[in-house]
């Protein structure tokens, strides 16, 4: 039988061994040699840049820090990338989890990371307490984000964070949520997740304050709708999402570079800047190559197969 | 009438800070939260159901009535309400936090009954040697061992120095061993668990994804066109061939890739999601009806 295989056959029966292989090979290789690959914003993340941008300085935002190690190869670099922004502009945030014991902890960490990043730039650090609090996670998110469209003060009553040398302390003693009660006096509420717990922010928050997301790959066409919806302002999506953010961060929108050419442009914003010159980049263009590369594959193993299909079933022979 | 709507209503859920009325309240609740403990273990079997679907209820109740009744506006807690409507309001807000906490902690506890049921399983398994009861060891030892590093991790932190250790600098012995159990270990082997998906994905678009049907072919040109639009490459130089040809042309525009796909996402995609939604909205507001008025015996009814 094997002699009599038509090269139809042959194409739709490549050993999975092969395959994995091909696989491998294809995601591991552009690990190693990052490139900027060309690349379009979608409208989601310049509004997603641009509603990062509006947060004045010294404002305080609130982050919901959903995410730890299944969704790190996205959600990681996203939550890097907004907390760099933040970062640079002098905002501060209120940083809390509804989506795993875990989320708290992993944020802390990275926070921590991208610190020593900045006080080898020379920049200030992001300091807990004066910058950021983290009010630790919440078992039930559907009743605290519920208990959050009423008050935030009564839904994070009694959580505690380190004040410099006072040690454990109530989190509205900080200066950063002095005068703060409602949701409605934050002016953005950023949800990087990789869970459910963007539904609930939307279905108990929507309209109270306005809300903007970082969510996987996968969970980006569910959240496209609340986006169509207006019942968010902007979101990420995935590593393309990723990529788009850390691109605008380097060009900006309407912005014009040193040659004066506008790399992102937008008929609904006036020029927003980059940080030209800083660190910009991070897992969106490590891992978007290989994203590139893995979702080519994917396409080409489709054609691969129906051709194959077609092959056989017009019958020609080897 | 006249003396309800003046009537001062006390505020049952702002008591001072350390005052004899909180803490009288705090070991009231803690005796009443025991006595209905010991109640509900020595009750006959068939008196639990009620007193299951009353809590259920009640519990669903507050929320319902917390969206749907008139809240005060800007009312301090230390303010008093006047009137049986505003009374109500004010009780059912202040109650938010008490109510929250309750839940949160009634959530907590699942976690403790995870740990009790781990343990049980396991270690009669180890016990009676029952097969691969090695794992079960395996198991047991990676749960005592990571709970131990992140609690001492996490008592580290707890000095007015915590923050000091945001430093890798600064670790000491338990904060290296949560390091390498947590972000060494833990987040390694659940990336490669996670990266096995994309084998499987590949050899499914191989195998599996044929045009067979005028639909198939329907639907394989639409993801073809949305999964070629997150590259950016191929995007690129599909949205430059249209500009280029379409010169100026806004209909020969539409073409482009991004706008392709753009299309397909805001029409099909989310129409159909919608539906979805709508539909999983629907089902879970009936079975919500159901499991808070203890129609639902499974799955958690009463």
């Amino acid at each position: 039988m094997e002699g009599n295989k038509t090269f139809g056959d042959v194409l739709q029966s490549l050993p999975k061994q092969v395959l994995y292989i091909i696989l491998i090979v294809f995601t591991s290789v552009p690990l190693f040699f990052p490139v900027k690959v060309p690349n379009q914003p979608l409208e989601s993340s310049i509004d997603l840049y641009a509603n990062l941008m509006s947060v004045k300085p010294g404002e305080t935002v609130l982050l919901a820090s959903d995410w730890t190690n299944s969704t790190r190869g996205e959600s990681l670099g996203q939550f890097n990338s907004v907390m760099r922004i933040l970062m640079r502009r002098g905002v501060n945030a209120v940083i809390y989890s509804t989506g795993d014991p875990q989320a708290p902890r992993v944020a802390q960490d990275a926070i921590a990371k991208l610190n020593v990043e900045r006080i080898a730039a020379k920049q200030p650090e992001y300091k807990r307490w004066e910058n950021f609090v983290s009010v630790g996670f919440f078992s039930n998110g559907e009743a605290t984000v519920n208990g959050m469209a009423t008050s935030v003060r009564s839904s994070f009553n009694g959580k505690k964070d380190f004040a410099p040398g006072r040690g454990l302390t109530d989190v509205f003693e900080s200066p950063i949520l002095k005068g703060r009660e409602k949701v409605a006096d934050f002016p953005l509420l950023i949800v990087i997740t990789g869970s459910k717990t963007s539904n609930i922010t939307v279905e108990r928050l929507s309209g109270k304050v306005p809300i903007a997301f970082a969510v996987t790959g996968v969970m980006g066409p569910e959240t496209g709708n609340f986006y169509q919806s207006q019942q968010i302002v902007g979101f990420a999506s995935g590593l393309k999402g990723l990529y788009d953010l850390e691109g605008l961060m380097e060009d900006g929108v309407n912005n014009p570079d040193k040659s004066g050419n506008v790399v992102v442009k937008s008929s609904k914003y006036g020029p927003i800047p980059g940080f030209p010159g800083e660190k910009n980049d991070g897992q969106g263009k490590r891992y978007y190559p290989t994203l590139h590369f893995a979702v080519g594959l994917l396409i080409l193993a489709v054609i691969i197969g129906n051709v194959g299909m077609f092959l056989s079933r017009s019958g020609g022979r080897k | 009438m006249n003396l309800i709507l003046q009537s001062k209503v006390v505020n049952f859920w702002a008591q001072p800070f350390n005052s004899q009325w909180l803490w009288t309240g705090v070991i009231g609740g803690l005796l009443f939260g025991i006595l209905i403990f010991l109640g509900l273990m020595f009750m006959p079997a068939q008196f639990r159901r009620p007193v299951v679907a009353f809590s259920t209820f009640i519990g669903g109740a507050y929320w319902v009535l917390l969206y749907i009744f008139p809240a005060p506006i800007d009312m301090q807690k230390t303010e008093l309400a006047t009137g049986p409507v505003e009374s109500v309001g004010k009780f059912l807000t202040d109650a938010n936090p008490v109510v929250v906490s309750v839940s949160g902690t009634v959530t907590a506890f699942m976690l403790g009954l995870g740990i009790f049921s781990l343990l049980s399983i396991h270690l009669k398994r180890i016990t009676r040697r029952q097969k691969d009861w090695a794992f079960s060891v395996v198991l047991l030892a990676a749960l005592a061992s990571m709970a131990f590093f992140g609690y001492a991790d996490y008592i580290s932190r707890q000095g007015p120095d915590g923050t000091k250790l945001d430093l890798q600098a600064n670790w000491g012995f338990v904060n290296y061993g949560r390091d390498l159990l947590f972000d060494g270990l833990l987040q390694q082997m659940d990336a490669a668990m996670f990266s096995v998906i994309a084998f499987y994905i590949l050899s499914a678009a191989y195998r599996a994804f044929r045009v067979r049907s005028v639909e198939a072919t329907i639907l394989l040109s639409t993801a073809l066109l949305v999964m070629l639009s997150l590259m950016g490459a191929v995007a690129f130089v599909w949205n430059d061939a249209v500009r280029n040809m379409a010169n100026g042309n806004d209909f020969l525009m539409n073409f482009q890739l991004t706008e392709i796909a753009g299309w397909i996402r805001r029409t099909f995609e989310t129409s159909s999601l919608r539906g979805i939604a709508f539909g999983v909205g629907i089902g879970a507001l009936a079975m919500g009806l159901r499991i808070w008025l203890s129609l639902e015996r499974t799955g958690g009814g009463a």
